[in-house]
């Protein structure tokens, strides 16, 4: 197997489905001549030519509703947000046309938006959010975010195949940084959760980038803690969290996403009502807070959810 | 003082461990004229690196302290007495320790009451209002909290979460204790709290327990004839097996449970080194009781002993030297728990560290010592017999061993028996 950046494994995917299913095209902010933002389309245009590789003009609204348009007739867009914070201007699109159709008029819209999210790189207000937990509020959408090569392949294949609008939101601060194996044929991920690592003391339950900084946070420990990556947060893998509360009776919930409402607040809350009898203490969070994410490096790592920040939790929760 | 003539309970020196033959009295919680409850502590006996709160045998007033703080007493001593059957405050007002702060002690400390099994007949109780001599009791930590798991597996298991010994901060009873008790598996120690607390010495003064290990240290140092052995070892299988551990029970293990595992299969092999040397006297061991020493951070150090570690497989040593160090750092290891040694490890390589030279844990005649494993370029031979560079994970095994006991070849025997199986490890 191919070891393949996170990055690469997005643009695998791409490529092959592109190959693969002439109804699947890209479109998005220089996404053609330039190849991306991030390079994730670079050389798509010359391989398949500016009909299926598509340069928009700076209008997410557009984007997603000309997406949803080509969806009802029966191709297969794959949108690329520039940043996933611009998503906002297509909220209406993706939120009432894309996630509803289905619900108004029987209309399938397989729809995939990609965002580039997460911050960690100076990027400031505009460019680190983390918008997965407003498609979660939205029904008729579903929301993955890997945290691995392999799963970021896996699941983008999934999301082009699935028929409903999916929202993949894939880490910035991975795209270069993490590598792995990645099959080089066509596969798919399952929208479930997967055990990162596992244990028996403390389960941290995270996904994207925190996944990483959850392992890397109980590495060292004195204890043996359990990871769950949740891959995807609609739908959310409600079994796979209840199996590992129920195994390890402490949690703790890692969100990079401004705390209130996050993914995890939504784990939290299922956490206390179907797993109350489970629990062996309080339910713990480490998000970020609910402020902007500032410009100033020293700021922003000290906003984000750092090691030693979900380290001194789990400390805590193991203590407890 | 009219002690025989009344009825008391003595407390004394407990025999806090098998091996535990004298206690020091650290330091008095209670003084003469107070009331006591059964089971409060009474005072801290340091055995060793072990501080641990002696309960109270009974319910009365202490009337007398026989040992003072800072005195050295054998197992039996009697270190107090204390009057059953009486209080000396009037407490019919409330269940509840009624001594007020400040408040002076009603009665002179040398009152004697009842057996406290027989009706109260003693004269002075007359003076005392008439009023029934309380039963005191343990106090119950009536706003004691349970978590909804521990509740669940307390009824399921039908624990009384009331005599479970909590492990939790403040005491709290975990999941693990209940199901620790569920098992059978209550005989924790003799002290109601955590035994240990750091010490609130002036400045610039050692602690109790750095005290500890610098005596032992140099005992060792001035006792053995200390040398200590290297010998590299390729780590490559061991590394290779901790990584492919997907699912597996070694999954997360490092690498100490696994030099652990075949060090004593080493030790098998080279059985001079698994012994003890007091004075003249040497002693081989069939059994290995594995000293496994564990930072404690600032606090210092301290070597607790795994029983019959031959008999266990890497996974359950694992789960062992976890579970030690666990409670070595929550301070709630017993005084056996870290006696009866008969070959130590040491692991200064989770720290990074290279080289060291490790002070025999007496008596024992030898202390293994795990570096950390690093990536290295090394020249080995290719099935064709050429030499080419390769990347490895190399360690430094290092032993440091008593002159007196052994000679170098042994050592490196054994050493040399350790990275053979080491390299040619399956798991």
């Amino acid at each position: 197997m191919p070891t393949m950046t996170y990055l690469e494994a997005i643009s695998d995917a791409l490529r092959e489905q592109l190959r693969a299913d002439e109804r699947v095209f890209v479109m998005g902010e220089d996404v053609g001549a330039f190849g991306g933002a991030f390079k994730v389309t670079d050389g798509f245009v010359e391989e398949f030519g500016e009909q299926r590789v598509i340069d928009t003009p700076l209008a997410e609204s557009a984007i997603i509703g000309t997406a949803v348009g080509a969806a009802v007739v029966g191709m297969r867009p794959v949108c690329e947000m520039q940043f996933a914070d611009f998503v906002s201007c297509g909220f209406d699109q993706l939120v009432n046309v894309a996630g509803k159709t289905h619900y108004r008029f029987g209309l399938a819209v397989p729809i995939v938006v990609r965002l580039p999210s997460g911050g960690g790189f100076s990027g400031g207000p505009f460019h680190s959010q983390n918008p997965e937990a407003w498609f979660m509020h939205a029904p008729g959408i579903k929301v993955l975010a890997p945290s691995t090569a392999e799963d970021a392949k896996g699941l983008l294949t999934a999301a082009i195949h699935d028929p409903n609008p999916v929202v993949f939101l894939e880490h910035k601060h991975l795209y270069r940084r993490v590598k792995g194996e990645v099959s080089s044929g066509l596969y798919e991920t399952p929208m479930t959760a997967r055990i990162a690592r596992e244990g028996s003391d403390l389960t941290v339950i995270a996904y994207g980038a925190m996944v990483h900084a959850a392992l890397e946070a109980t590495e060292e420990l004195d204890a043996s803690v359990e990871i769950l990556d949740l891959r995807s947060l609609v739908p959310l893998d409600t079994e796979a969290i209840l199996t590992s509360v129920a195994k390890t009776s402490k949690v703790l919930i890692v969100d990079e996403a401004n705390e209130t409402c996050a993914a995890g607040a939504q784990v939290a809350a299922l956490i206390a009502e179907r797993a109350f009898e489970q629990l062996d203490g309080p339910i713990r969070r480490v998000a970020t807070p609910d402020v902007p994410i500032p410009f100033s490096p020293p700021l922003e790592q000290a906003v984000l959810p750092s090691v030693e920040r979900i380290r001194d939790a789990c400390r805590d929760l193991l203590d407890y | 003082m009219p002690a025989e003539t009344f009825s008391t309970t003595d407390v004394v020196m407990p025999q806090l461990g098998v091996s535990v033959i004298e206690g020091t009295v650290i330091r008095w919680l209670v003084a003469p004229g107070d009331e006591v409850a059964a089971d409060q502590p009474l005072c801290e006996i340091d055995t060793d690196k072990i501080v641990t709160d002696i309960p109270s045998p009974a319910a009365g007033t202490l009337t007398e302290i026989l040992v003072n703080e800072g005195m050295t007493v054998e197992v039996g001593t009697t270190l107090a007495r204390i009057s059953t059957g009486a209080t000396n405050a009037d407490r019919a007002g409330g269940g509840e320790d009624a001594r007020a702060p400040g408040e002076d002690p009603g009665c002179a400390p040398g009152w004697m009451g009842p057996d406290p099994t027989g009706p109260a007949r003693h004269p002075a109780e007359g003076k005392r209002d008439g009023a029934t001599a309380p039963s005191p009791s343990m106090p119950v930590a009536g706003g004691a909290y349970h978590s909804p798991v521990v509740q669940r597996l307390a009824a399921e298991h039908g624990v009384d979460l009331a005599s479970v010994v909590g492990s939790g901060r403040g005491g709290r009873v975990r999941k693990q204790d209940v199901l620790a008790a569920a098992n059978g598996d209550g005989g924790r120690p003799l002290h109601i709290e955590s035994p240990y607390r750091p010490d609130a010495e002036p400045a610039g003064q050692l602690s109790r327990m750095r005290r500890a290990i610098g005596a032992h240290m140099k005992r060792s140092l001035d006792t053995a004839a200390t040398c200590t052995t290297w010998m590299e070892a390729d780590m490559s299988r061991v590394e290779a097996a901790r990584r492919g551990a997907k699912a597996s029970a070694l999954l997360g293990i490092t690498p100490l449970p696994i030099v652990a595992r075949v060090a004593m299969d080493a030790l098998r092999e080279h059985p001079a080194l698994n012994a003890t040397l007091e004075g003249d006297r040497y002693t081989r061991h069939d059994a290995v009781h594995l000293g496994v020493a564990v930072s404690l951070g600032e606090d210092g150090l301290i070597v607790p002993v795994i029983r019959d570690a031959h008999t266990l497989s890497v996974e359950q040593l694992g789960v062992a030297i976890r579970e030690l160090a666990r409670r070595a750092r929550k301070q709630q290891l017993t005084p056996d728990e870290v006696t009866g040694g008969t070959f130590t490890v040491t692991n200064p390589g989770q720290f990074g560290s290279l080289m060291a030279t490790p002070v025999i844990n007496q008596p024992q005649v030898a202390i293994l010592d795990l570096e950390v494993v690093v990536k290295r370029p090394i020249v080995v031979s290719d099935d064709d017999g050429n030499d080419v560079i390769e990347i490895r994970p190399q360690t430094i095994l290092g032993l440091s061993w008593d002159h007196r006991a052994l000679d170098g070849a042994q050592a490196a025997q054994f050493l040399g028996a350790l990275r053979r199986r080491l390299e040619a490890w399956d798991g």
